[in-house]
């Protein structure tokens, strides 16, 4: 699917973000299936700190061309996956003209 | 890449009692190379908190290789990673000046925030330039 495909369809980006945040954190022992859609990813969600938001700031905008411009936009992002999956959603109607 | 050196010597009190340097001082030492490449470029701590950041380190690791004694010279050799994230990455290698053995390698990260506590997501232009030149100064033949 293409980048525009995966952010149109929900489903496709729930799974594509989960995936992403496997890869980029190198959290070995998760599936995609543990990761719940509201739980929170920082702290007692799936327990990523400071140094994981970094990473994942920099793989977002490698992949969707979206910025994350400070921790306060972060809060809401990384609230959880469906919170990322809006959050990218709306953000990548500006940059990549959907 | 190469490093900026800075010589230190063992002093008495940070041996054990086996004679040894206790583990601990080998960190003192990296910050001791880390404050010396900092000062050459206007970053020193005091530096970082007039323009209104701080940078807390949030990883270290450290390897012993071989023991360092009281009254050893050493020499730590700091250099730095080019940042691809909003973070700060320095590693160290300490040698005894003697014989050139390596006696410790390690390296330490630093996230940046502002002075009320907020983590930057980006570096700041005004740190990335000197942090720029930095990697430009350790990159010369």
């Amino acid at each position: 699917m293409r980048v525009e495909e995966i952010i149109n369809d929900r489903d496709a980006l729930n799974l594509f973000l989960k995936e992403l945040i496997i890869r980029t954190l190198k959290l070995e022992g998760i599936t995609p299936q543990d990761i719940e859609d509201d739980a929170p990813l920082f702290k007692e969600g799936l327990g990523l700190d400071s140094l994981d938001a970094l990473e994942l700031v920099v793989a977002l905008e490698k992949n969707f061309k979206i910025t994350i411009p400070d921790e306060h936009v972060g809060k809401e992002a990384f609230a959880s996956i469906n919170a990322l999956v809006n959050y990218v959603q709306r953000e990548s109607k500006n940059t990549l003209n959907l | 890449m190469r490093y900026d050196e800075t010589e230190i010597i063992v002093r008495f009190q940070e041996v054990d009692e086996w004679g040894i340097a206790w583990h601990g001082h080998y960190i003192g030492w990296f910050e001791v190379g880390r404050m010396e490449l900092l000062r050459k470029f206007d970053l020193l701590p005091r530096q970082f908190s007039a323009m209104g950041y701080i940078a807390p380190v949030v990883n270290l690791k450290c390897d012993f290789k071989e023991p360092a004694l009281s009254g050893d010279h050493l020499l730590i050799r700091t250099s730095i990673v080019k940042p691809d994230k909003a973070a700060l990455t320095f590693c160290f290698e300490i040698y005894r000046k003697e014989d050139q053995k390596l006696l410790a390698r390690g390296e330490t990260t630093q996230v940046l925030m502002t002075t009320d506590g907020k983590l930057l997501y980006y570096i700041p232009n005004e740190i990335k330039d000197k942090i720029d030149t930095m990697i430009q100064y350790l990159n010369q033949p």
